[in-house]
């Protein structure tokens, strides 16, 4: 990943779920409590790169700051619909980074099952993409559901086969010139 | 940042290198012998056949000093059995030439980009590495030359649609450190399926990339473990 990623900067804006494990003065603004205190136990959304420093950094004597939970993206809920069929889902709906937020959570939680989870669902959805790429009808017919609930890795898997399927009509669409 | 160029090689980069395949035609005119980069090329006399480059091929095709003589593997006949076999295991693609009996003199490499493919001396049985370019070139600018050149035009179609139907399907077998057995496969189709496949790759291998890291930190502590258990051993000995 790049630094001027602007995928990766737009994954590092999702926001998570984080929970304060202790009282915070003055920082009830970010609740919405103007000029209140950060209260223990207060659950707060905040964009992965604050949850993420401010849950692993660790004071001098005393636990860290915050605990993360999974995003709403990836809760089990989710995941089990993802078992059943993966083709159904609106990953664009629950996040428009499905695959980069899951691999960002995937180095702070230790889950075997949702990788698993997740390249499947990876696999199975890029096949209809190929599919998909390669009938340009079938966009806009019934495969437009799918193709509105693409996330933006599987948009420019999209794109990139439908770029070389493209090219190679082109190309014989030329010699006949 | 990286440049905005695709990798691998377009179709017009991939039917430019085709353009170095053998083919044989059979001269209408006599032509004196060329002395070209690639080699010299023998004097044409009318009757005989003689190898060309396709380049020079469908130069003197379409200045109509020669005749193309399509590869046997271009015939309605062959492609119909290659079809047939490419339907029935769908697996697999149909496999490629095989490699003639190597030379023990010569030990240049024999692999399929330089063997000749397109000749009429080529194997009738099986598909070369630039098939679909050749194919499609040959049936543009020499399609007299062909008996049914139609139907070559449609099984040529089919072929294409079932083999690329195929290595979109394989995706689904891939794994981050896996691959798909591409055998047999076509200089086009390779660039035709490479940004699609390597995209399948990376985003696999992103979402692996923690279970990744996790395995090589583990190798590499059990690799230091090792050696510090060597080094003791050799203080004690």
């Amino acid at each position: 990943m790049s630094y001027y990623d602007v995928d990766a900067i737009l994954t590092d804006a999702q926001k998570v779920p984080c929970t304060f494990e202790l009282t915070v003065p003055g920082l009830g603004y970010i609740e919405g409590n103007m000029g209140g205190d950060m209260k223990q136990g207060s659950k707060v959304e905040l964009p992965l790169w604050l949850g993420e420093m401010l849950a692993l950094s660790q004071s001098l004597n005393t636990s860290s700051l915050v605990t993360l939970d999974p995003p709403a993206a990836l809760a089990p809920r989710v995941l089990n619909a993802l078992k059943a069929d993966p083709r159904t889902v609106d990953l664009r709906a629950l996040a428009p980074h499905f695959y980069n937020l899951g691999a960002r959570i995937l180095e702070l939680f230790e889950e075997e099952e949702m990788i698993e989870i997740l390249s499947e669902t990876f696999k199975a959805r890029a096949a209809v993409i190929a599919d998909q790429a390669h009938n340009p009808r079938g966009a806009l017919g019934e495969g437009a559901d799918f193709m509105r609930g693409l996330e933006e890795n599987e948009r420019q898997l999209f794109r990139a086969a439908h770029e070389s399927a493209k090219s190679v009509r082109a190309w014989m669409a030329d010699l006949k010139k | 940042m990286a440049l905005p160029l695709p990798r691998g090689l377009t179709p017009s980069e991939v039917s430019f290198l085709c353009e170095m395949e053998l083919v044989t035609v059979t001269p209408r005119q006599r032509l004196e012998g060329l002395a070209l980069l690639g080699g010299p090329i023998k004097p044409l006399n009318p009757p005989h056949r003689a190898s060309l480059p396709l380049w020079l091929a469908l130069l003197l095709k379409r200045q109509r000093r020669a005749n193309i003589l399509p590869p046997p593997w271009l015939s309605p006949h062959s492609l119909t059995a290659i079809l047939d076999h490419e339907t029935e295991y769908a697996d697999a693609f149909s496999p490629p030439p095989r490699l003639p009996p190597q030379p023990s003199s010569n030990t240049l490499p024999f692999s399929p980009p330089f063997l000749l493919g397109a000749t009429a001396d080529a194997a009738p049985d099986a598909l070369p590495y630039h098939w679909l370019e050749l194919g499609e070139m040959l049936l543009e600018a020499a399609s007299d030359d062909f008996e049914d050149p139609d139907n070559v035009r449609k099984l040529l179609r089919g072929l294409r649609e079932v083999r690329m139907a195929k290595l979109r399907t394989n995706v689904e077998k891939l794994d981050a450190g896996g691959g798909v057995k591409m055998n047999g496969i076509g200089g086009l189709e390779v660039g035709e399926g490479r940004a699609f496949v390597t995209g399948v790759i990376d985003g696999l291998r992103k979402i692996a990339a923690s279970q990744e890291q996790q395995r090589k930190d583990r190798d590499r502590y059990e690799g230091t473990g090792d050696n510090y258990d060597d080094d003791e051993m050799e203080m004690d000995t």
